[in-house]
């Protein structure tokens, strides 16, 4: 998931004037306005270089790594180009790449999040790299196992992992001495963490002990994950095929949400525009379960420190959304230089550089043994949390075309309680009744 | 007869000697006005036949040759609007429409569906839901925004100091990005935060989650979506009362007629096509529903604010069931081309067949 909510691109990706002829004409507007393309096979020499095109949604400090980096292979490969392209925010990533095959217009690599990758897995121009991955020179078990299983489906490998995160505890440290509240720790447990949460909430000042997106959306679902994850439970059956979070430990996980947002009044429930982070910034939040992306939009007074998620028996693990570039054929000689560029990119000397200019997590294993690794860790102290935390994951989300029909179902559901609509058992069961449907459909 | 209703009555007799009607509202003859009506009835009648005369002059070719030139010439003048149009307008209307047709996830072959769409779509609660909801957002934000319009615009039409700066003023929300309304509002609105609440609970009032209640997010969406479009009725008003001749509420003033009198009897009467352009304006905008509700809910909390619109975007783009999404489009254009007629019909019946 991993969506980068930059104020920026927010605006960018959400303001949208539909045109008001028909509301018909909203099913091609986004069909007409292609994007991508633009490559050329050329003939391979300096002259006439074969060009391929790359779409991002890489803003600011990452816009200017990735340019520094493809400038740095433009000049080491004279008979290959390489083009970037903003594509106008990741939010739309999937909708502007569809558009732009439906278009005949599309680009030879994509910035994709790695749930886009199901959907994007039927697509006739996709790029197989399954056997890409498996030469030894590769070394695709160097990759974190969370991004290797993020990147397939059905066997296939659609992807190459471009950006690795998790969801870590990131707290206010003068709130909690203020409220004289312990800061987490290692071993902390959900009762402890409720608690903390209820002592840091302050009616009068309007203090929240801890934020929650409650919009519905893939936002909401995948802060649920962990929860059901660690007291033991599972979103789908082994096989993908049946819901299977009608259990003990859905119920203890939505149990715990409610009596912390309903019983305690002690979380504010983010109606999804990512208020959060500003209130976190101006200390009216003193906890949030949030990825690295957040860490460069703290404010510097605002002295924070990052901790592993809340526990149930010990079991701390958390939740990752890797996102992925996606390749596409174009004839001749351009699919091979995709490949090649990707690759390079996605090497762990060349991506250590661009975590180093940016923040973002090691992708590969190996890049945490190099040298320049202790750079990056005294560049972003909060960082090294994140990336133990990375050694949490267990499970991914299911990589099923139908995925975002089972999060809208599962969005609803943590909703529903939330807002005080409907009991646990009630919200899973009804749940699992639209998710079973919509499993049913696709099969 | 109450006495407000002989001022107007007299008012526009008063007003029929003074300017010729048709200077008005060319053909729309406002209540109170019958014999004003029947006289310039018989004054077309007794035209009529001398155009036809000017018209059929006999033994000359010339005019039908010239008129088909001027054809050629005007459809020639107009083809880059026609061909934009059409490559923008009809060819994704067609398009759509045989995209209603099939299963087809915009990216593998598309399969044909026949009528299964369609019979989806009636057995869908959550489309069915979308639909009361959008008719209801529709229900609510007509009249309210028209109302607001009206009035505004009548405390806008005077002259005095800086009147500009009032009109402006009123004119902003319209040029304002959705998006920035959008933010502004969230925070307004905020549950916890937003001024709104403050002041309510400051003055004793009950609070409200707005955006983020199930029962309130719609009619939050509702006041947003007002706030933006009262400035364009606003506009459209204060054209319209400009055009009411001062002889009018003058000479209703003459008869005695009161100030509000002359607005409600006999402005607001003559505003008919405006109120009329403006309701079928506004009604077509209100079931289009969508940029508020991508910037604000999400169509959320569990479905309160998920009108037509946003709900087929989300079945096109979010879960790629664009044949699904295509049938819906068509389903709300009929919806859309149905209650417009409807306005229409009911507009001219009132304004022509009004009188007895």
């Amino acid at each position: 998931m991993a969506s980068r909510p930059v104020a920026s691109t927010w605006i960018a990706t959400r303001g949208r004037r539909l045109g008001a002829l028909t509301a018909s004409t909203l099913l091609v507007a986004a069909t007409v306005a292609a994007c991508g393309g633009g490559g050329s096979g050329g003939s391979g020499t300096a002259d006439d270089p074969t060009t391929i095109t790359l779409t991002h949604g890489y803003t600011d400090a990452e816009a200017a790594a990735i340019t520094s980096l493809v400038g740095e292979w433009n000049t080491d490969h004279p008979t290959t180009k390489v083009k970037i392209e903003f594509n106008g925010g990741n939010d739309n990533a999937l909708q502007k790449t569809v558009a732009g095959f439906t278009a005949g217009n599309y680009p030879d690599v994509a910035y994709e999040f790695g749930s886009s990758a199901a959907q994007l897995a039927r697509q006739p121009k996709l790029i197989d790299l399954t056997a890409t991955v498996a030469s030894p020179a590769f070394d695709w078990d160097d990759f974190y196992p969370s991004e290797r299983e993020a990147t397939t489906v059905d066997g296939k490998v659609v992807g190459i992992p471009a950006l690795v995160d998790n969801l870590s505890l990131v707290y206010n440290k003068k709130l909690f001495e203020q409220a004289g509240v312990a800061p987490p720790t290692d071993s902390w447990t959900w009762e402890d963490f409720r608690a903390a949460a209820k002592k840091l909430t302050d009616p009068a000042s309007k203090s929240f002990g801890w934020a929650y997106v409650n919009d519905g959306s893939e936002d909401t679902v995948w802060r649920y994950l962990p929860l059901l994850w660690q007291a033991g439970g599972d979103l789908l059956t082994e096989d993908n095929k049946a819901p299977a979070f009608d259990s003990a430990a859905g119920l203890a996980a939505l149990g715990q949400l409610r009596d912390m947002v309903v019983t305690d009044r002690s979380v504010y429930l983010d109606t999804g525009n990512q208020n959060y982070l500003n209130l976190f910034n101006s200390g009216k939040i003193a906890m949030l379960w949030t990825g690295p992306w957040d860490l460069s939009s703290i404010t510097s007074d605002v002295d924070y420190g990052v901790s592993v998620l809340p526990g149930y028996q010990g079991n701390h693990e958390t939740v990752s959304g890797p996102d992925i570039y996606m390749l596409f054929d174009h004839s001749g000689p351009r699919h091979q230089v995709a490949i090649d560029f990707i690759t390079w990119l996605t090497s762990a000397k060349v991506h250590l550089k661009f975590s180093i200019a940016t923040g973002d997590l090691p992708l590969r294993k190996s890049e945490t043994a190099l040298p320049e690794y202790q750079t990056f860790l005294q560049k972003y102290p909060g960082a090294k949390v994140f990336v133990d935390n990375l050694d949490n994951v267990r499970h991914v989300r299911p990589n099923i075309a139908s995925y975002a029909e089972v999060s809208t179902a599962v969005g609803q559901m943590v909703q529903s309680v939330l807002l005080g609509q409907a009991q646990p058992q009630a919200a899973l069961d009804s749940a699992k009744a639209q998710v079973t449907s919509a499993l049913s459909q696709h099969s | 007869m109450s006495s407000a209703g002989g001022v107007g009555e007299r008012g526009s007799r008063a007003a029929r000697s003074r300017v010729p009607r048709r200077t008005i509202l060319p053909g729309r003859t406002p209540p109170g006005q019958g014999r004003a009506g029947q006289d310039q009835a018989r004054q077309d009648q007794a035209e009529a036949p001398a155009r036809r005369r000017r018209s059929g002059r006999p033994g000359r070719r010339g005019p039908v040759r010239r008129g088909l030139g001027d054809g050629l010439v005007g459809w020639a003048m107009i083809s880059p609007s026609v061909l934009l149009i059409g490559l923008f307008g009809l060819v994704p209307v067609v398009w759509s429409f045989v995209l209603s047709f099939q299963h087809n996830d915009l990216q593998t072959p598309a399969t044909s569906a026949g009528f299964a769409n369609y019979r989806d779509l009636v057995h869908d609660e959550v489309f069915l839901a979308a639909v009361r909801r959008t008719l209801l957002y529709t229900a609510v934000f007509v009249p309210v925004t028209l109302l607001l319009s009206l009035l505004a615009a009548a405390a806008l039409n005077r002259r005095i100091r800086g009147m500009s700066v009032y009109r402006l003023a009123f004119f902003i929300p319209v040029v304002t990005s959705t998006v920035a309304t959008g933010v502004v509002f969230t925070w307004l609105l905020d549950p916890a935060y937003g001024l709104v609440n403050t002041v309510l609970a400051k003055a004793g009032l009950p609070t409200s989650g707005f955006f983020a209640s199930p029962h309130a997010a719609l009619f939050s969406v509702v006041a947003m979506t007002v706030w933006g479009w009262v400035g364009f009725g606003t506009l459209i008003y204060l054209a319209g009362l400009q055009g009411v001749p001062g002889d009018v509420i003058e000479a209703a003033q003459i008869d005695g007629c009161s100030k509000a009198g002359a607005f409600w009897r006999i402005q607001v009467p003559l505003l008919k096509p405006v109120t009329g352009f403006l309701t079928v304006w506004l009604t077509i905008n209100a079931l289009q529903l969508f940029d508020e509700v991508y910037v604000t809910t999400r169509g959320g909390p569990l479905n309160a604010t998920n009108v037509v619109v946003y709900y087929l975007y989300k079945q096109a783009f979010e879960l790629f069931h664009a044949g699904y999404a295509a049938a819906m489009a068509t389903v709300l254009f009929l919806i859309i081309a149905l209650v417009t007629w409807a306005q229409t019909r009911l507009a001219r019946d009132a304004s022509t067949g009004g009188r007895s």
